[in-house]
């Protein structure tokens, strides 16, 4: 999770222009470790909902992790095709700003409602309900 | 220690703070944050020295740097708050040892970084490859940060006093 957060960190950044502006196309890279991250976070978050699914699909929390998680990934996907095809120069820079911005809110959305699903639950399992 | 410990903890409204509804939490939150812009800034750093990335100026790369010292200091601030609430499931915990003590090693191994290498490597043009000892830096750091993560994870599941500690 650090590493994609990180690196999806370290792109916003560039793009905001809070750090110099470092040739992108090199940068893309970085995307193989970004979705190999990608990959362990959701191979080892299946893993957590199928050993405790109650205790995550009855928390509105976990949706919005979900959500925030699956928005910050579309971006990813997105700016990764930009810098591949060369044609995220043609983009207007206030676009770009604003996008690495929802990008940035959206990682935090996603931490943030990961911690807090450990303390928000209120069903731990589905024999509850049996 | 622990007196110590508690004592600052109490006095500054940290306990109060980290034992309300939100207060873990949010603390938790913020320091995952911080380690994920450490991450972000040094760990892509390491990386770009260990040679991903080729083409981007290292110099340029390493200006990201300063996020990641803010995102130490979040850690730093939000790890004093989980250890002054309850110092003795941490200074007893194998896990939290273990990850003081690569701590340590990513702090020395950052001094090392930069009384002999930072000036080599912020000159190189990013065409080229960085020189061994800076590719032995960016590994150790990498690993480092790796094992502190793993174990900063694994504080919660090896709680004192069931397991054993070095000076228990």
């Amino acid at each position: 999770m650090a590493v994609v957060v990180g690196i999806n960190f370290a792109i916003a950044l560039r793009l905001i222009g809070w750090v110099p502006q470092f040739a992108l196309n090199p940068f893309q890279r970085f995307y193989h470790l970004h979705w190999l991250g990608a990959v362990i976070v959701l191979l080892s978050g299946l893993g957590l909902l199928l050993a405790y699914p109650a205790k995550a699909l009855t928390n509105p929390v976990f949706y919005l992790k979900f959500i925030a998680l699956g928005g910050g990934l579309l971006i990813a996907a997105w700016l990764q095709k930009q810098i591949v095809n060369h044609s995220i120069s043609k983009i207007p820079a206030q676009k770009l700003k604003i996008i690495a911005g929802i990008s940035i809110v959206l990682w935090i959305m996603a931490i943030t409602a990961g911690r807090f699903l450990a303390y928000t639950n209120s069903v731990l399992l589905a024999s509850r309900f049996f | 220690m622990i007196d110590i410990l508690s004592y600052f903890s109490n006095t500054t409204g940290i306990y109060a703070f980290m034992n309300s509804p939100w207060g873990w939490p949010t603390a938790e939150s913020i320091h995952f944050l911080g380690l994920c812009v450490l991450i972000g800034t040094v760990g892509v750093f390491d990386f770009r020295m260990l040679g991903i990335g080729q083409g981007i100026e290292y110099a340029d790369l390493h200006k990201l740097v300063k996020f990641g010292v803010a995102g130490y200091l979040l850690n730093v601030i939000t790890g004093t708050m989980f250890l002054t609430t309850a110092p003795d499931q941490y200074i007893y915990n194998p896990a939290f040892q273990t990850k003081m003590l690569f701590m340590l090693l990513a702090g020395l191994n950052m001094l090392w970084f930069y009384a002999t290498t930072s000036q080599q490597v912020k000159a190189t043009n990013g065409e080229i490859a960085v020189s061994n000892r800076a590719k032995i830096i960016a590994a150790v750091s990498l690993l480092s940060w790796s094992i502190i993560i793993i174990c900063g994870r694994l504080i919660t599941y090896f709680r004192p006093p069931y397991h054993w500690c070095l000076w228990c």
